[in-house]
């Protein structure tokens, strides 16, 4: 295949097939990261790109994913309460910036003449269907658009275009954003392979089965049929599976879990009543995203979504998903949802790192670099990292905090007894949430202490001393799996052992060799 | 003279009465015994295999980690011994 913008002299491609041999740059996982990527690097010309990653993109969370363009509705009590979520939040800040420019470079690829931005605008309801959690997040996110001087009004939730919840479930409150609006994931991911194609990139509808190197370096990649491609630096941005890979050729314990948050959406067509015209969403909930609605274009509207820590990587969705979306749908956003016609069902994995922050660096094998852990906003961030990247794979000095090095030690944003607390209020949010019911004459605080029990004595059994996030801290009590690998990492990074340095992080010699 | 080694069912024994907090109850623990039934709760199964695997310096395989294997000394034992294979 020609490649206008690849150096003239290599890489040599074998004769009579279209799969490369070679490349310089190699990214696994053609996802929202890796595509991006891809496309960041054609756009500076650094020589050959290939992007290998099944094109179903089965199990992987951008094909499922809501794209909001959003991060202060995002906001929680968490965001900004401790310096290293403070860098974490701002790079959803900084990456909302990028998507004006991003959007008008893949207008032209756009597989249809549905617009990629399909709302430019957010609100948020804040109902009493969700417990506390939704409270205090409605407050912190108030509080987060002050601090950053950005725009909101309060607004009457019936003013909401398309919003018409069951009364029981009104609103009482709800803010206008008039700056969060959302793209059509599905619709930016067609976009992007067209434009990499058009470019010269060579995407690969395969899986790679392993990395190829020595204890110092990779140096290849073999895929699912033994086709081996040698590259100058690979890239995993595998999302849920980037773990695995990097396992295959650096198998140490230090290296930070992934889990996968599985998640389910559906997409569906509105058969009756007034559309939405903007995102409107809950805050986040309890141990997920919130409740929220995405309109489409063309009559289709998005549902997300769940989210459930899991031990196995698959596309499945969990009955009790589909009626949570559905009634909730239904009861809290709008009535007439029942009579849409569910077009597609979106199954997802996020990939969910230990503390929670993304994986984003040079590793300690030369030539190697992993860019995941991204968990709920991978999509939005994903044209900043891109760039952030692209400088590293070139030499060049990064533009995002070095927090995200992928063999830093876990990020420490609270105590046990902190952790603890915070997840007996996920915990009662997710008990409202999802309807259960306790005796008339059981009280609320009678609950949380039954949740406070089961974290105090997770914390014993799992003899935990790194207080966890209350999505991971729920998968690991209630999961064999999850318990032995959470534990087993603790330990490791509690016996003080040097965590492996990157090799070219602070030279950008991965770049240059 | 070699000093004898403690069977792997009296070592599982020891940590489930351990694990449960069985002692001084006068209660003869059976190898058949159903520990779910004793009180073995998610999160004391929980610590329990974490123990196991700890003290013999095992890593149950996979399918091993769910609620059957921990049923009973005998399931433990078993598992502990494939794991050693």
């Amino acid at each position: 295949m020609p490649n206008p913008t690849m150096r003239s002299t290599e890489p040599e491609f074998a004769a009579g097939t279209e799969r490369p041999t070679k490349a310089h740059v190699v990214i696994i996982g053609n996802g929202a990261l890796g595509l991006f990527l891809a496309d960041e690097l054609i756009e500076r010309q650094v020589g050959s790109v290939v992007v290998v990653g099944p094109s179903h993109r089965d199990t992987g969370a951008s094909q499922a994913a809501g794209a909001m363009l959003g991060c202060f509705g995002e906001t929680t009590t968490e965001s900004l309460r401790t310096d290293a979520a403070r860098t974490r939040f701002e790079l959803g800040v900084s990456a909302h910036d990028k998507w004006p420019e991003t959007l008008r470079r893949l207008k032209e690829f756009a597989p249809s003449d549905r617009p990629l931005q399909t709302t430019t605008e957010s609100h948020i309801i804040l109902n009493s269907v969700g417990a506390e959690l939704d409270t205090v997040n409605f407050a912190a996110m108030i509080d987060a658009l002050d601090q950053y001087d950005k725009p909101w009004k309060e607004v009457a939730p019936n003013d909401i275009p398309g919003y018409n919840p069951r009364t029981e479930s009104r609103a009482l409150r709800a803010i206008h954003l008039p700056t969060e609006g959302a793209v059509d994931a599905r619709g930016v991911l067609a976009s992007l392979e067209r434009r990499l194609r058009h470019g010269g990139a060579i995407l690969l509808d395969q899986r790679v089965r392993k990395l190829v190197g020595s204890g110092e370096e990779v140096t290849a990649v073999e895929l699912d049929d033994g086709h081996i491609i040698e590259a100058g630096n690979v890239v995993v941005a595998a999302g849920v599976h980037s773990e695995s890979l990097v396992r295959t050729v650096f198998d140490v314990p230090e290296l930070m879990p992934i889990f996968p948050g599985l998640g389910f959406a559906m997409i569906a067509k509105r058969t009756g009543g007034e559309p939405f015209t903007s995102v409107v969403r809950t805050p986040n909930r309890g141990f997920a995203c919130g409740l929220h609605v995405v309109p489409q274009g063309g009559g289709l509207e998005y549902y997300g979504a769940t989210n459930r820590l899991v031990h196995t990587i698959s596309s499945v969705t969990w009955m009790a998903d589909v009626r949570f979306l559905a009634q909730y749908s239904m009861q809290q956003l709008d009535e007439r949802v029942a009579s849409h016609e569910v077009m597609r069902w979106c199954s997802g994995n996020r990939p969910v790192t230990l503390d929670g922050f993304p994986l984003v660096g040079w590793m300690p094998l030369s030539g190697l670099y992993l860019m995941t852990g991204t968990y709920r906003d991978g999509f939005h961030c994903a044209p900043l990292l891109a760039e952030h990247v692209a400088n590293e794979l070139q030499g060049k000095s990064g533009i995002i905090d070095s927090l995200f090095q992928p063999m830093r030690r876990p990020v420490a944003t609270r105590t046990v007894e902190w952790s603890i607390d915070e997840y007996v209020k996920h915990s009662l949010a997710a008990w409202f949430e999802t309807g259960a019911q306790a005796a008339p004459q059981m009280t609320t605080s009678q609950i949380a202490d039954y949740y406070r029990n089961m974290a105090v004595q997770a914390y014993e059994q799992l003899g935990a001393d790194y207080a966890l996030g209350p999505d991971i801290l729920l998968y690991a009590q209630g999961n064999l799996h999850g318990a032995r690998r959470v534990a087993r990492y603790l330990r490791t990074i509690r016996g003080g052992g040097e965590v492996a340095q990157p090799a070219g992080a602070s030279t950008g010699a991965g770049g240059t060799r | 003279m070699p000093v004898s080694q403690p069977s792997v069912a009296d070592t599982v024994r020891r940590l489930v009465t351990e694990q449960l907090n069985l002692n001084g109850f006068g209660h003869e623990l059976r190898p058949d015994e159903d520990l779910w039934r004793l009180g073995m709760t998610s999160l004391t199964c929980l610590g329990l295999m974490l123990s196991i695997e700890d003290t013999f310096e095992i890593e149950l395989p996979e399918e091993a980690l769910q609620d059957s294997t921990f049923r009973s000394i005998n399931t433990i034992s078993a598992a502990v011994k494939s794991s050693r294979k």
